[in-house]
């Protein structure tokens, strides 16, 4: 990036639990950081908080002095695919031209490891539309995989609750490329503070896979000494939850959710950018959380 | 510096864009430059002045009559305000046969080459199609932008913006036919579900300036007020200006570099002497079979097959469960109204792309002969209505392509025989990949409401589609004399560039004459940058 300009970090989404690890983790650093939020707590009066709304219009002066945007918001709330394509699809986009317009250098979208080519998950295939954006705008994209440490959050808190089941259900041939929330900031804070960073994407997972048993088993009170499993076939559970689905029923799991864990990526993308970035992923492990 | 151009089709006026911004530089034209007949253009003229409620039956009639197809559910040879003369042979065509159901007017001798025929479809290639070119999309980008902005453009921002970016100011098309407009509103309902099967859709982005669109209906054969952008605009407002020099009635018989300096000999049709043309630079625009022969005839590349690829063509009708309400082509434009995207992979390199049009009546010859019966009228009338054409491309590496041959020329000054024969080559592909196209868009049909009519699903012949080239590709060091560098010079010339799709490395399913265009403006640019330093 430039050098002529003061850095500074905008962070989208900076309530989620990636978002929050990585403001927290850029603040460490020493980084001055602008976070992002739908409803942002003092919008005239606070420098470090800026208000933005994916589902609204964008003002570019909304990124005005920003040098690097993370973009990490992604609204969860909305089950509808026609309202959740608008707001996150044509709000990222919105969000991507504003910002660039603005004159921001770099901007860094966080996708997901459920985003690949061929995937018929909703919200993969809506993060792929949005990396298609950025990828076209000369912008990186990164592809965390399943998120895990000391503080879990989205699926791996889920899972999580999930483990503690007396009975786990795991999918035959399911699987998961990990990634430890610290090799996640790591890697977030190479990215944004290296001068040369390819338009790519770039995975960030440790590479293999981990089957989704080890991961129930290793996330279960315990670490699963004594836990049992049992092997449901996935296409009847994903029919079920569409119909609860349907029915408004609350549920634990999404269908969507679940299309994600037993259709994962077959791999991890970008792993030579990643090497030459020397980015470093461990093996999945909780032992130590 | 003197420049010469050869030609007056797209890649010529690219040249001439970019060439027109230096006023130190005199720019010829040579070029065959058959014209339109004097009472069609007559015709043509007099509905330019008045709206369509003012125009005589006479002169409607002349502009807007269609040819017969010589193929029972094939799409006829377009007619251009009643003429045939963008494919006509003005001397362009001699020597030039075809084997099997290959067509034969492969080259344009009109001013303005083919775009004055062209369905005016402009798309930037995606960036991952110059993953096979010795350079890559953002060398290009200035000379897009360049064109885009000298060009007439409609086009709108949708998904196809993932893979295609606008890249100029442009105007909002004309309002859509009622079928495409339909597609459209289904696709927005049920984005998801036909993304799932690895379809997206989008609108048309055309050379036209939407904005003063009449919607009269006669696209398809010639607009009257010269909305559609074709090659012969740029060269009547060059010429105008003073910018360019325009010499027509000449067909190129060879070219080649004498005491450094390039030449090119041209045959007059008026006197059928041959003259030659010299020049610090010229740049060879003939279309890429014209070029290919030219450079072949001058080179001696004598019983040498020279593979051409193509973006092969497909015919696809698409018909929905609700009609418009009246067949007719009037109150719409007629031109390609929707695109239909179909990634193979993730970066966007292998894509099959499918353009469609709303009913015309170039439409009707092509039903089955059963339904051209008068008994059944009524069932024609009712299949029409619901009718959506697509016309799909596959890319050139899933293509057969096709051969040319050069035979020695059977007199001095005449054209080098020159036979067009099908290919084996990449043909193994061509038909399961149609077939994968087939099986996306049956799985996309419910949801948005048109059903790929599958027995009618037609694969046309080689050379049909006119999205060929390649004969002599781009490559960043030339080691044969079938490959030319990134300027577009074969060995052993240094001042004679070709600017067409003759050096197209490969030919994507997205439409190409945008990207000859400024292909040959890059090449142009660059020419001038380099001669000054």
């Amino acid at each position: 990036m430039a050098k002529d300009r003061e850095p500074l970090v905008g962070v989208t989404g900076s309530n989620g639990y990636l978002g929050s690890a990585l403001v927290a983790a850029l603040r460490a650093e020493g980084l001055d950081v602008v976070e992002y939020r739908r409803v942002a707590p003092d919008v005239i009066g606070n420098a470090e908080v800026r208000q933005l709304d994916l589902g609204g219009p964008m003002d570019a002066r909304a990124f005005e002095g920003v040098t690097c945007l993370v973009h990490a918001a992604w609204d969860l709330r909305e089950t509808d695919p026609r309202r959740a394509w608008e707001r996150n699809v044509e709000g990222s986009k919105r969000l991507l031209e504003s910002a660039l317009d603005a004159g921001v250098e770099r901007v860094i979208f966080v996708s997901s490891m459920s985003a690949y080519f061929g995937t018929k998950q909703d919200y993969g295939l809506m993060k792929l539309s949005v990396e298609r954006a950025v990828l076209e705008s000369n912008q990186v994209v990164v592809r965390p995989g399943l998120v895990y440490g000391a503080q879990s959050g989205g699926m791996a808190s889920t899972l999580a609750k999930l483990a503690r089941l007396p009975v786990i259900p795991v999918f035959s041939g399911a699987h998961q490329f990990t990634l430890h929330v610290d090799d996640f900031l790591a890697a977030m804070m190479t990215l944004v503070q290296s001068d040369e960073v390819p338009s790519s994407v770039i995975g960030l997972a440790h590479e293999p896979a981990t089957s989704f048993k080890e991961i129930m088993l290793a996330l279960a009170p315990g670490y699963g000494g004594g836990t049992k499993t049992i092997a449901v076939p996935w296409h009847p559970l994903l029919g079920l939850l569409r119909v609860a689905e349907r029915l408004r029923f609350p549920l634990p799991v999404r269908s969507d959710s679940l299309l994600g864990l037993v259709r994962p990526a077959s791999g991890v993308p970008g792993r030579d950018v990643a090497h030459h970035l020397g980015l470093s992923f461990r093996p999945f492990s909780v032992a130590a959380e | 510096m003197r420049v010469l151009i050869v030609g007056a089709g797209p890649a010529a006026a690219a040249v001439a864009i970019a060439l027109s911004k230096s006023s130190d530089i005199e720019v010829q034209v040579i070029d065959v430059g058959g014209r339109l007949e004097d009472e069609n253009d007559a015709a043509r003229l007099r509905m330019s002045k008045s709206g369509p409620s003012d125009w005589a039956n006479g002169d409607l009639r002349t502009v807007s009559q269609t040819a017969v197809a010589s193929k029972r559910h094939r799409l006829p040879e377009k007619r251009v305000f009643g003429s045939d003369f963008p494919f006509r042979d003005f001397g362009q065509l001699e020597g030039v046969s075809v084997e099997g159901d290959l067509n034969s007017h492969v080259v344009s001798g009109a001013y303005g080459g083919f775009s004055n025929t062209w369905g005016a479809q402009t798309m930037v290639f995606s960036d991952a199609t110059f993953d096979d070119w010795p350079f890559p999309r953002s060398a290009l980008e200035q000379d897009y932008r360049a064109i885009l902005n000298t060009i007439p453009y409609s086009a709108e921002e949708d998904d196809l913006a993932e893979y295609f970016p606008l890249w100029g100011p442009a105007d909002a098309l004309p309002p859509l036919g009622e079928g495409p407009d339909r597609i459209l509103r289904a696709y927005e309902r049920n984005r998801i579900r036909v993304r799932r099967n690895g379809v997206l859709v989008g609108k048309a982005r055309l050379a036209m300036r939407g904005a003063e669109c009449v919607s009269c209906g006669l696209c398809m054969t010639g607009c009257p007020y010269s909305l559609v952008y074709s090659a012969s605009h740029t060269f009547d407002d060059l010429v105008r200006s003073g910018r360019v020099d325009y010499v027509g009635g000449y067909v190129a018989q060879t070219l080649g570099e004498q005491e450094g300096r390039p030449f090119v000999a041209a045959r007059s049709l008026n006197s059928g002497r041959v003259e030659t043309f010299h020049a610090d630079k010229v740049f060879v625009a003939c279309g890429a079979l014209g070029t290919t022969r030219l450079v072949a005839q001058s080179l001696g590349m004598w019983s040498r097959r020279i593979h051409m690829s193509e973006s092969q063509q497909f015919l696809v009708p698409l018909l929905s469960l609700r009609g418009m309400k009246d067949l007719t082509q009037d109150g719409s434009f007629t031109l390609n109204q929707f695109n239909i995207v179909l990634p193979f992979d993730e970066a966007g390199h292998d894509l099959v792309q499918i353009h469609g049009y709303p009913y015309s009546k170039a439409m009707d010859d092509a039903l089955p002969s059963l339904l051209q019966h008068q008994v059944l009228k009524g069932v024609a009338s009712a299949l029409l209505k619901r009718l959506t054409v697509g016309l799909g491309y596959l890319p050139s590496w899933w293509s057969p392509g096709f051969d040319v041959l050069l035979t020695r020329p059977e007199s001095e000054g005449a054209l080098a025989g020159m036979t067009l024969t099908p290919s084996a080559a990449g043909e193994e592909l061509t038909v399961p990949m149609l077939r994968a196209v087939v099986k996306r868009l049956v799985m996309s049909a419910p949801y948005l409401g048109v059903v790929p009519v599958v027995p009618q699903v037609t694969l046309s012949a080689p050379t049909k589609s006119y999205h060929f080239g390649g004969s002599f590709p781009h490559a960043r060091e030339p080691k044969e004399d079938l490959e030319s560098d990134v300027l577009g010079r074969v060995r052993p010339w240094r001042d004679i560039h070709l600017v067409d799709a003759s050096v197209f490395p490969t030919v994507p399913a997205t439409t190409f004459t945008l990207s000859i265009m400024a292909n040959a403006h890059r090449i142009a640019r660059c020419v001038i940058e380099e001669s000054r330093g």
